[in-house]
């Protein structure tokens, strides 16, 4: 009954379109190619980046702080991580206890002295993940749903570390929707893409803005050099 | 609280001018948000480009609708959503409520989204068996009021911290007793936590949907979205159909109006673009995935010539910088949306007899079409819509009679020149120390100001006065 009703609700809503315009070409090849054209302006309509090196873009942008209630430190090498994150232990005065993504490549480290492991619960503190991506043009980084990355560990933590390898920082959002693209063609967009510009943050009660909302409080990149 | 209505509009407006803290409270939120907006712009030159680009994406998207809804419905498809199609907000709320009930869910979360509002969901909900639970910080505060949302971008700007202290105290499990601000929003935290992880269904609005991949996209800076969406076992995206745009390349200028329009910030905290259910093996997500399509009197826009408003965003600057908006607020209006785009949707919505009276509230000082991300011309649409009001006789028996008496006299100049000078006089009679606080007929305006005392003779008088002189002079 529900499926006939919204069959007819189809019908009316692609007849209500058609009549409202009906000498509107259908030609796909004429839409699509409006469509690109239009993608063309993008270059005279995107802010300018603080560096023209996309790392340096990205890091001047959290450092100048544009990128709410975050941090950020480059590391050389992969190995250079469990240090890093003793460090932000020792500064946030907090238990060496980490939810570490369950990738092979964080979880072979070196993790001497820090409690890890990659079941996510409520209550969890800090967060370890891995970005599939960087965005010089708005501070971000970007995860991929994934068996190995459950979207929840960039949510429920209070506090929570994004690993970015220097390589995957793009300058603008455009490129990476360039990425997303071509992701699709080959059949392996994730349930979700996430770009996350800063920590989880509310201004609802008098314009008052407070971090820490439903996520995050506090957010650090670290972006490996060699990667 | 009462829910105002948008036909008793005149009457909500006294209501709300007669609230004494009401304006200080709503100039808190707009004029920093008007302050951070005018910022934002300053530090992206590059603004009216995108803001001429973000139109051409909307113009271009609502050209070929039917093209884009067809092709945003075969990928949706093909990533495992199912689709719905809704011509009525009530058709569209009976579909969500029908798909719960088919999961047998108790407890619904649901991330802010005004088309929610815009179909009755959250009133649905409260007259079933289930729960709903709003996640949306702001939304979270106007559920434990009962009240509507005021603002679209802030629904709880009507609330003061006081407010927000009393109800956290009567509702939360573990409230703070702390006035402190951030100890109110850790109450928020501590209470809705473990709701987002025991929901049985997630609701979600969208931002954007990308033709080319089927997805939808939401926008937040509390992250409350992702958790509304991804724990439970179902998610349903309701999304108006012109939330449309060819791809997420064609998004991202959007993207970048978006907030800085509303808030003032470059980007929103969270952008996540939901691809269908999830992966096998996945480690998290909702395992089945619907999407409900909705017309709601869209198409009728596009048919009325209306189509330049489903450009809009929603990303409230134009009520920020409404100067009636600023006086009056958002539950005066007595509809979902209100400020300027409210008083050009809520006509097409509802409809212009019951909401006739907000499309005369606007100075018409074209504020409102300066700040719009995607050049929406709402002063052309508004006055279009009084035209049509006056069309179809909606305006009270004495607006008309004052109207075409007028336009009678205006025919006649010495007769309009007579009554002038006449009215000067009139008027006079009234006039102490060089302001007019009563007089017959002007009730209306010197209710709440004074009326200002006229010249000593009629602008026309004056007029040839100075051309004779001119003339003589030279």
């Amino acid at each position: 009954m529900n499926k006939q009703k919204s069959e007819l609700s189809r019908t009316k809503i692609f007849s209500a379109i058609k009549n409202a315009k009906p000498t509107v070409t259908m030609d796909v090849k004429t839409i699509q190619q409006e469509a690109f054209e239009l993608l063309k302006e993008s270059e005279f309509a995107r802010p300018k980046l603080l560096s023209e090196d996309a790392t340096q873009a990205l890091v001047l942008r959290i450092e100048a702080g544009l990128v709410i209630g975050t941090s950020c430190e480059k590391i050389s090498t992969l190995d250079d991580l469990p240090n890093s994150v003793n460090q932000f232990f020792d500064k946030h005065s907090l238990p060496q206890e980490i939810k570490v993504q369950g990738i092979d490549k964080l979880e072979k480290l070196d993790w001497e002295g820090i409690s890890t492991d990659s079941d996510i619960e409520n209550d969890n503190t800090v967060g370890l993940c891995w970005a599939e991506y960087g965005v010089a043009e708005t501070g971000s980084f970007v995860v991929h749903s994934s068996p190995k990355m459950p979207i929840l560990l960039n949510f429920l933590p209070l506090y929570l570390i994004a690993v970015i390898p220097k390589s995957k920082i793009l300058h603008y959002m455009d490129d990476y929707a360039l990425i997303a693209n071509e992701i699709a063609k080959k059949g392996e967009t994730p349930r979700n893409m996430c770009l996350i510009s800063g920590v989880s943050g509310t201004t609802d009660i008098e314009g008052v803005l407070v971090q820490g909302a439903h996520g995050p409080e506090v957010l650090h990149i670290i972006i490996v050099e060699d990667q | 609280m009462q829910v105002n209505k948008p036909e008793d509009f005149t009457k909500n407006v006294s209501k709300a001018l007669a609230q004494p803290d009401l304006k200080k409270i709503i100039r808190r939120t707009t004029d920093k948000a008007e302050t951070k907006r005018t910022e934002a712009v300053a530090n992206f030159p590059e603004f009216e480009n995108a803001r001429s680009q973000g139109q051409k994406v909307k113009d271009h998207t609502i050209k070929y609708m039917d093209h884009y809804l067809a092709e945003f419905e075969k990928n949706a498809l093909a990533q495992g959503t199912i689709v719905h199609w809704a011509s009525t907000g009530e058709e569209a709320s009976k579909i969500v409520l029908d798909i719960c009930r088919q999961h047998k869910a108790k407890k619904v979360t649901r991330s802010k989204s005004m088309l929610g509002e815009e179909i009755g969901l959250t009133h649905a909900f409260d007259n079933s068996e289930m729960e709903r639970i709003e996640t949306d910080l702001a939304e979270h505060i106007i559920q434990l009021a009962g009240d509507p949302p005021s603002h679209i971008v802030w629904p709880a700007m009507h609330r003061s911290r006081e407010d927000v202290v009393k109800l956290f105290r009567e509702f939360h499990e573990d409230p703070t007793y702390s006035e402190e601000i951030t100890d109110l929003v850790r109450s928020a935290r501590r209470d809705l936590r473990n709701k987002f992880l025991t929901s049985d269904i997630g609701i979600s609005g969208s931002n954007f949907l990308l033709a080319d991949s089927g997805s939808s996209c939401t926008v937040t800076n509390e992250g409350n979205a992702e958790l509304t969406i991804t724990p439970p076992k179902v998610h349903i995206v309701t999304a108006g159909i012109e939330k449309l745009v060819p791809s997420m390349a064609h998004a991202v200028p959007l993207l970048r109006l978006l907030t800085r329009s509303a808030t003032g910030a470059e980007i929103t905290q969270y952008i996540t673009f939901h691809n269908g259910s999830k992966r096998p093996n996945d480690a998290d997500g909702p395992q089945e995935c619907h999407i409900v399509l909705v017309d709601n009197g869209r198409t009728k826009m596009l048919a009325e010539g209306m189509e330049e408003m489903l450009r809009c965003i929603r990303c409230g600057a134009c009520m920020n910088h409404c100067v009636v908006y600023k006086h009056i607020g958002g539950h005066a209006y007595g509809s979902v949306y209100p400020g300027p785009m409210g008083s050009v949707l809520t006509p097409h919505l509802d409809s212009l007899e019951v909401a006739n009276k907000q499309t005369h509230a606007c100075t018409m000082n074209g504020r409102c079409e300066e700040v719009c991300p995607v050049n929406i011309p709402l002063p052309k649409l508004l006055r279009s819509l009084r035209a049509q009001s006056w069309q179809k006789k909606y305006e009270p028996l004495t607006n008309r009679f004052v109207v075409q008496s007028f336009a009678e006299l205006a025919k006649r100049p010495r007769l309009f020149q007579l009554l002038s000078s006449c009215g000067v006089i009139f008027m006079k009679v009234f006039s102490r120390k060089g302001w007019i606080k009563y007089m017959p007929f002007t009730s209306g305006w010197t209710r709440n100001r004074d009326l200002i005392e006229p010249g000593s003779t009629t602008f026309m008088h004056q007029y040839k006065k100075m051309k004779k002189a001119k003339s003589g002079g030279a």
